[in-house]
């Protein structure tokens, strides 16, 4: 086990440090510092192919970073596996699989339960809590094919729940989900923000990320900036961030800029 | 029948027949991870270049022996699985072109080696050619031993893995960050791939093995949305169809094997696609009919709710040109399928011939309904 003279930066439930990740060629982040405070529902911003989930996929290990580190409380991913989950973008998996809903959400305990063992009662039925809390209990015996987005969202989000995680990273968790869906996933990761737990969501929507979430942190390939909602949301930032793809501001508006012109917006 | 009986009383043909329904049902359990990773293209691939292999292993034992066949056939399938990973790594082929260049590449090795061993002579020599298209009667007792083996092997893979192998399947991103070596089951499952197309190429050979793989994992996810159901319905459609098609060609002389048993398998697909329940196509064609005319019907019952409305009569006997000018004509056999429901009635208007309908006190609770809850048109 290691001992706590191992922990680099164990105060931040996620430190990136010098992170710089390629793909071939094409530079998707560039040196990246950042730092994620514990117990924060945090916003990852930034325009299309700005690297928000290659951020998310180099933290769970899933890319291998050219340069830089990441560390999870402290830990490098491979010693915090069990204290992080993360869901992944939706399109990225065969909905027409023969599983049932259940099942899938009893998926997030493969690891705990083990090589070798069955999936048991007791993990059932905390696959069946985990539907509960985002309200799909109801779906638990459907095919995975026959639901929503929104519904399969939710789905993804129980499989993380079940984990129970200190750090949740989701990507995209409210894209193309209807209303109902997108409140009950939003107030679920409130709850989870206010039993001590961190939350990393990439979030597209400028309109509705101040009133949503209390950190954020800008990417454009580069940081552009990061820390509390009302700090980092100004108009100087996303416009660094959003750079030619964000319309003229409108100084009055200045106290909420995404309503003024068209940020994030096609010009 | 009595010429069945005396086949199936042969010890030869019960080799046969126990030898081609393992390979059916290791076919149908590695099948069904083939067809859920859409491993079919790569299926046929790896099985085409099985081919050289058999040949160079023939030419190493200079007998036909399964063994060493089997050995070298893996090899050269393997190597043309590595192939494809290293042509997708290496240029910016798209999967399809990457297939292609390798089964063809690896089966015309693979045809120059065998023309080369038929071009020697001799009458073991000639049996070679049995592997293209399968010769299930080659089979020996000895041979049962390999099959038996792999089965045994696969069996025991899925049971001790079951539970990872189903994730890195279905979500593979999602057991990468989970902490399972997600690489090392692909690379397990592509080995084990490799070795039920080698087990399986004397009984049905290179070119139509994909088939045996693929058909029974096809038609069992038609039935079934459980993994472990699902597979073990391959295994038991893979198996019957091995022996079932082993012992058809059995009774013709030189008929091979191969082709059968895909016949046999590709009924079974196709009883699977029209006939199965929701995924079936007669019955998402009588579903996506049965909606229709509910749908209709629907309409049929407000129209009518609201020409009684219009003329403060409830029980207004509508037209049936009245009906169609409102609904640009609804379905044939609606009306008679509204009058089953007891929604209308048809009632004589004289002196008027043509057919006419009042709705009956449960149509105009159903259309009331319509009007409030706001489903149908309008
Ligand atoms: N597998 C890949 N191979 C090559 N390039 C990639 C790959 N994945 C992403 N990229 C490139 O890396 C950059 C960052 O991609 P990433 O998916 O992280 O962006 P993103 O911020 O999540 O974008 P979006 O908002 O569209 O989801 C993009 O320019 C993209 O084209
Ligand atoms: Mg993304």
């Amino acid at each position: 086990m290691a001992g706590s003279a191992d922990l680099h930066e164990p105060g931040f439930a996620l430190h990136v440090e010098d992170l710089t990740v390629r793909y071939g060629s094409s530079i998707a982040l560039w040196d990246i510092d950042l730092d994620v405070p514990p117990g924060r529902l945090v916003a990852i911003v930034g325009p299309n192919g700005s690297g928000k989930s290659t951020l998310l996929k180099s933290v769970m290990g899933l890319l291998r970073p050219v340069a830089g580190h990441i560390r999870i409380f402290g830990e490098p991913i491979s010693r915090a596996r069990s204290r992080v989950a993360y869901v992944h973008q939706r399109a990225e998996v065969d909905w027409d699989f023969p599983a049932t809903v259940l099942e899938v959400v009893t998926m997030g305990l493969y690891r705990r339960i083990g090589w070798l063992r069955p999936v048991r009662k007791a993990h059932r039925q905390a696959a069946l809590e985990a539907l509960a809390e985002v309200g799909m209990e109801a779906f638990a015996t459907r095919q995975i094919g026959q639901l929503s987005g929104g519904q399969q969202q939710r789905v993804f989000i129980a499989r993380a729940l079940i984990q129970q995680a200190d750090l949740v990273l989701l990507d995209e968790p409210l894209a193309g989900v209807d209303a109902v869906s997108e409140d009950i996933i939003l107030s679920l990761l409130r709850s989870l923000r206010d039993r001590g737990k961190s939350v990393v969501v990439v979030h597209h929507d400028l309109s509705t990320v101040r009133r949503r979430f209390d950190w954020m942190v800008l990417l454009n390939r580069r940081l552009i900036a990061q820390g509390e909602m009302r700090d980092v949301y100004t108009p100087a930032n996303l416009k660094a961030a959003y750079g030619g793809q964000m319309a003229v501001f409108d100084a009055a508006d200045a106290d909420d800029p995404a309503r003024s012109g068209r940020v994030g917006g096609q010009v | 029948m009595p010429m069945l009986v005396d086949l199936l009383g042969s010890q030869i043909v019960r080799t046969v027949m126990l030898g081609a329904a393992l390979v059916g049902a290791v076919s149908g359990m590695v099948g069904v991870f083939a067809v859920l990773r859409r491993q079919s293209l790569l299926s046929d691939t790896i099985s085409h270049a099985a081919l050289p292999g058999v040949c160079l292993g023939f030419l190493l034992a200079g007998e036909r022996d399964l063994t060493t066949i089997m050995l070298v056939a893996l090899l050269t399938a393997m190597a043309a699985a590595l192939s494809v990973l290293a042509i997708g790594r290496l240029t910016p082929l798209k999967t399809d072109a990457q297939l292609g260049i390798v089964l063809s590449v690896y089966f015309a090795v693979g045809v120059v080696l065998l023309s080369h061993i038929q071009a020697q002579g001799g009458g073991a020599r000639a049996g070679i050619t049995t592997f293209l298209f399968g010769q299930a009667a080659a089979l020996s007792a000895q041979d049962l031993w390999v099959l038996g083996g792999v089965f045994a092997v696969a069996t025991l893979f899925f049971v001790v893995l079951w539970k990872e192998i189903k994730l890195a399947t279905f979500d593979p991103i999602a057991a990468a960050a989970l902490g399972l070596p997600v690489r090392a089951l692909e690379l397990g499952l592509t080995v084990l791939l490799a070795l039920t197309i080698v087990a399986g190429i004397q009984l049905v050979g290179v070119v139509l093995m994909v088939a045996v793989l693929i058909a029974p994992a096809v038609a069992a996810r038609q039935w079934i949305g459980n993994l472990g159901a699902m597979t073990i319905l391959a295994m038991g459609i893979g198996g019957l169809v091995g022996a079932g098609g082993a012992l058809l060609s059995a009774t013709g002389r030189g008929l091979a094997t191969g082709p059968i048993v895909v016949l046999l398998a590709s009924a079974v697909v196709l009883v699977s696609i029209l006939a199965a329940p929701r995924r079936g196509v007669v019955w998402q064609a009588l579903s996506a009919q049965l909606q229709r005319w509910r749908i209709s019907g629907d309409r049929v019952l407000l129209a009518m709710d609201r020409l009684a409305a219009a003329h403060h009569d409830p029980d207004y006997p509508s037209e049936k040109g009245m009906l169609d000018t409102m609904l640009g004509r609804p379905l044939p056999g609606v009306m008679r399928r509204l009058e089953g429901q007891g929604l209308v009635r048809p009632v004589v208007h004289d002196p008027e011939s043509s057919p006419h309908w009042v709705l009956t006190p449960a149509g105009r609770r159903r259309a009331e309904a319509l009007r409030r809850t706001g489903h149908g048109p309008d």
